[in-house]
């Protein structure tokens, strides 16, 4: 299952998404979380430490986490600020934390946090505005790391066809 | 000198280990005459005197945990509400994190450098160091162990006026552990460290296995 989270309020992108989605018969579950209330990670700790799994900040964050678990490919369309994805973009990377545990391994010669669920979720970002790119592309390539899985791009709102190859 | 200093961390004062180590570099910035005043990003009430600051000083430090390989998103929205300075104020950064090797902080860095330009801000470099996940859970001399080093990384600052000297390069540690020590910590992990954080996790009242999986 392929999961999209739309942090912008622009839903002309996402029913762009869904016809040519459904033109390649990809199964996909879209978020319009423009409308949702989601809050920032305060950094709590208490889904590595008090409640595992579960995020303490109770909102409406806790659809896109019962989600994400079960997702093949999470795919966030973000507005952009200061040449990165907006705080509503990051905001849905950094409340996460709950996929994975408190426990630590290394991959490779980096240390990681051991991931709670089987699924490993790529991750894509779909852009509307100025980024630094090559920058985004990094980043994207760090974030995945905390899935254990792999980025499948940073693409611009008008380069919609190109991110749809990637979802399969 | 003058500094501002805002703390970037979303965590409450009382709890952020970016407080605790602000405690320490300010202390050895100021030995020698350099004021500054801080704010916390956590607190929403401070936000508008600290737009006020942002716009009122040339000499500005952020110091910030690592979120997800960059900014965490609560400082982002605060950032999200200045104009650029085009004026040649100075930005720098301290960047923390759990994770202990330097590697695990670069991609953080390389925002900063973007933001500080993004923001119209002349760039003073990062202060990169990560293994400061225990702080909170630390008090006196076990914290100060932790904490302490930062205070001469504060003389440092008031020196040079920014991150940029070898000292500042050296304090990050290692970019990555050497093999032996990785089997050794790895070898921690699954027994000591797993222990010690189900110890912390029983006061913090929790009831379940760490790896619970609530949504399976």
């Amino acid at each position: 299952m392929i999961l999209i989270v739309n942090t912008t309020s622009d839903t002309a992108v996402t029913e762009e998404l869904k016809r040519c989605l459904e033109e390649r018969s990809v199964e996909a579950d879209i978020v319009e979380a423009a409308s949702l209330k989601i809050s920032h990670c305060i950094g709590c700790n208490h889904c590595w430490l008090k409640t595992p799994g579960e995020c303490s900040i109770k909102d409406d964050y806790e659809i896109i986490l019962k989600k994400v678990v079960h997702a093949d490919q999470m795919w966030v369309i973000s507005d952009t600020a200061l040449g990165f994805i907006d705080h509503k973009g990051k905001n849905i990377f950094d409340r996460i934390l709950p996929i994975a545990t408190m426990y630590l391994k290394f991959v490779g010669d980096q240390m990681r946090h051991v991931p709670r669920y089987d699924q490993r979720t790529d991750v894509g970002i779909i852009y509307s505005g100025d980024v630094e790119k090559e920058y985004l592309e990094r980043w994207t390539e760090r974030a995945a790391l905390n899935f254990e899985s792999r980025s499948l791009g940073v693409f611009a709102k008008d380069e919609l066809k190109e991110a749809v190859s990637c979802m399969c | 000198m003058h500094v501002l200093i805002i703390n970037g961390s979303p965590r409450v004062k009382a709890y952020s280990n970016t407080d605790k180590i602000l405690e320490k570099f300010t202390a050895g910035m100021s030995e020698n005459g350099v004021t500054f005043e801080q704010y916390e990003v956590a607190d929403a009430k401070q936000w508008e005197k600290m737009r006020e600051a942002y716009y009122n000083n040339s000499r500005i430090i952020i110091a910030l945990p690592l979120y997800v390989e960059c900014i965490p998103g609560r400082l982002m929205e605060f950032l999200e509400t200045l104009e650029p300075r085009n004026d040649g104020t100075g930005m720098a950064f301290i960047l923390q994190s759990g994770f202990a090797e330097g590697i695990q902080l670069r991609c953080g860095e390389a925002y900063l450098e973007i933001l500080a330009r993004k923001l119209g801000c002349e760039y003073q470099g990062t202060l990169v160091k990560g293994d400061n996940f225990s702080i909170r859970f630390f008090e006196g001399e076990q914290r100060d162990r932790v904490t302490e080093p930062y205070t001469e990384m504060g003389r440092e600052y008031a020196k040079n006026g920014d991150f940029k000297s070898e000292a500042c390069k050296r304090f990050t540690g290692p970019e990555v552990f050497p093999a032996h020590i990785r089997f050794l910590v790895g070898l921690l992990q699954k027994t000591f460290a797993k222990k010690m954080f189900k110890k912390i996790a029983g006061n913090f009242g929790c009831t379940k296995a760490l790896d619970y999986r609530p949504y399976s």
